[in-house]
C-alpha cells in the first residue's frame, strides 16, 4: 500500500508532475507513522524471526489503524478521481512504454508490470501463502499494456490492500505470535519461499549451515526480472519517455544490484572467491 | 482537463503545508517505541555474548584476550533491528531515540569496551566478569555457598556472599 503510493509520487516526479509527488507522499505519511508505532521503525521493520513475528499489533492502536485506513482510502480515491482525466498526464502515459502480453511472457515479467499487460499473475492467488487462502485477493488486471495501465493497476491494488488489511484485522485469531523453538536448526536443510512483494514475486532460497546459521542465502528480487523487459519496452520510444518507462516498473536498484569486475584493458571478467572478498573487506574497513 | 486541474487544486488547498522546518525548528520527534542508535552500559554488561550471537549484520564482536574481554560495536552497519537489546539478560543494551547518526567521523559510530575477567582463586583461570560477580548477592542467590556453587566452577568468591 505505502509502496504503491510512494511509486505514484515518484512516477509523477519523473514526468514533472510534482503535485502528485507531494500529495501521494502526504497521504502515505500516516502509514509510515503507524509502522513506527507498531514496529519501532518506518522502514527495516525487523519483524520476522524464525518461527513467527516479534511484536503484536497493540490493542490501543486498532482504532487509529482503522482511522488511518479510512483516510488513506478516501484520499487515494480523491487523487485517482482527480488525475483520471488529466490530459497532460495521459499524454505522457497512454500508449507509452508498451509491453505486449507476448513480450511479458517471453521476458517473464512480474507484478503490476505483467498485470497491466493483461497477464494476471499474482502469487497470492496462484500459490497462496500465509492467510491469503482465507482472506482472498482480487488480481487487478488491465489490458492497456502501457504506463497508464500500470498506474491504474497500482491504484486499484492500493485500495485492495486496504480491504485486505481491514479483513485481516477483523479475522485475526488471538494466538501466540511466535513459536517456541529451542532445538538448534539442523544443517543442510533447504528452504524456498515465494512472496508477492509490491513489485512482483520475490524468492528467497536458503541452505542451513552449522550453528543455526545459513550456509547460503539467495534472494531474487522482482526488479531483477523486470529490468529484462526494459530494452524491448523503450525500443523506438523517445528519449524523454525512457525515464518514465524505466520508472513505471518501480525499479529498486538496491534490491537488484549485481557486480561484475571487468579489467578495462583486457576485457577479462574476474570472479572473487569468498576468501578474497573477506580480505578485501578487512583491508577496506578494518585497516588490516 | 480544467475539471481535473480544479480537482487537483482542491486537494492541494484542502491540505496546506504539512512539512516541518526541520532541522531549523522543533517538531522532529519520534514515537515512543522508536529504535535509534544503540547504547551500551558497560557497568551492566556481563560479557555473555548473546548480542553478538543474534546480531544479523554481525557488528558486535568479542575478543577474548587473557584477563580482558574486548567488545566492539561497529554501528555503521546497524540495521536498528533491536535484537541485541531484546536478548540482553542484563538490559545493558538499550535502543535510544537518537536518529541523527550522520557523521563525517567514523569513530562516532564505534563503541569499544573492555571487561575485566576475574580469576578463580583456586585454579587461576579467568571465568567471569566483575559485573557478574558484583551482582551475585543481589540477584542470583539467597544464602550460603551451595547456591552460588551451582553456577560457578569453584564456588563463590569470598566477597560475593551476603552477610559478610
Amino acid at each position: 500500500m505505502q509502496s504503491h503510493l510512494l511509486w505514484l509520487g515518484i512516477a509523477g516526479h519523473i514526468i514533472g508532475f510534482d503535485t502528485v509527488l507531494m500529495q501521494a507522499w502526504r497521504i502515505r505519511e500516516p502509514v509510515m507513522w503507524l509502522c513506527e508505532k507498531i514496529t519501532g521503525n518506518r522502514k527495516l521493520l525487523g519483524m520476522n524471526l524464525i518461527g513467527g513475528v516479534r511484536r503484536d499489533i497493540p490493542a490501543e492502536i486498532h482504532d487509529e489503524l482503522l482511522q488511518v485506513l479510512a483516510r488513506v482510502e478516501k484520499e487515494t480515491k480523491q487523487v485517482i478521481n482527480a488525475i483520471a482525466d488529466d490530459t497532460t498526464l495521459r499524454a505522457r502515459c497512454v500508449d507509452v512504454g508498451v509491453l505486449t502480453p507476448q513480450q511479458v511472457i517471453a521476458y517473464a515479467l512480474l507484478g503490476p508490470t505483467a498485470r497491466a499487460s493483461g497477464v494476471g499473475i499474482d502469487i497470492r492467488v496462484d500459490h497462496p501463502y500465509a492467510a491469503y487462502q482465507e482472506l482472498g485477493c482480487e488480481v487487478m488486471v488491465e489490458n492497456g499494456s502501457d504506463i497508464w495501465s500500470r498506474v491504474l493497476v497500482r491504484m486499484r491494488e492500493t485500495l485492495e490492500a486496504i480491504r485486505i488489511i481491514r479483513d485481516a484485522l477483523r479475522f485475526m485469531p488471538s494466538s501466540p505470535i511466535i513459536a517456541d523453538i529451542r532445538e538448534p536448526i539442523p544443517p543442510g536443510k533447504v528452504g524456498l519461499s515465494s512472496v508477492e512483494a509490491p513489485r512482483g514475486e520475490t524468492h528467497h532460497f536458503v541452505i542451513t549451515g552449522e550453528d543455526s546459521r545459513p550456509y547460503r542465502w539467495k534472494a531474487r528480487a522482482p526488479t531483477f526480472q523486470n529490468l529484462q523487459g526494459i530494452p524491448v519496452m523503450v525500443a523506438g520510444e523517445y528519449i524523454a519517455d525512457v525515464p518514465i518507462g524505466l520508472g513505471s516498473m518501480d525499479p529498486c536498484f538496491s534490491c537488484t544490484e549485481r557486480l561484475e569486475t571487468v579489467d578495462v584493458r583486457t576485457g577479462q571478467v574476474r570472479v572473487y572467491s569468498k576468501k578474497e572478498l573477506v580480505e578485501l573487506y578487512r583491508r577496506r574497513y578494518e585497516g588490516k | 482537463m480544467i475539471v481535473s486541474k480544479l480537482k487537483e487544486a482542491k486537494i492541494c488547498f484542502s491540505n496546506l503545508r504539512v512539512t516541518l522546518p526541520y532541522p531549523f525548528g522543533p517538531g522532529a520527534e519520534v514515537g515512543e517505541g522508536f529504535r535509534g542508535k544503540l547504547k551500551v552500559d558497560a557497568e551492566k554488561c556481563v560479557g555473555c555474548g548473546g548480542c553478538a550471537n543474534v546480531c544479523p549484520s554481525r557488528l558486535i564482536r568479542f575478543y577474548d584476550d587473557g584477563e580482558q574481554t574486548r567488545m566492539e560495536f561497529i554501528l555503521d552497519r546497524c540495521t536498528y533491528c533491536g535484537r541485541c537489546a531484546e536478548v540482553c539478560p542484563e538490559n545493558a543494551i538499550t535502543m535510544t531515540q537518537t536518529f541523527e547518526t550522520a557523521t563525517n567521523d567514523k569513530t562516532d559510530l564505534y563503541i569499544e569496551q573492555e571487561l575485566y575477567m576475574l580469576t578463580c582463586k583456586r585454579c587461576g583461570r579467568c571465568f567471569e566478569t566483575n559485573n557478574a560477580i558484583d551482582r551475585i548477592p543481589t540477584q542470583r542467590m539467597r544464602r550460603g555457598r551451595n547456591f552460588v556453587g551451582a553456577s560457578m566452577p569453584h564456588g563463590a568468591p569470598e566477597g560475593g556472599e551476603p552477610g559478610k
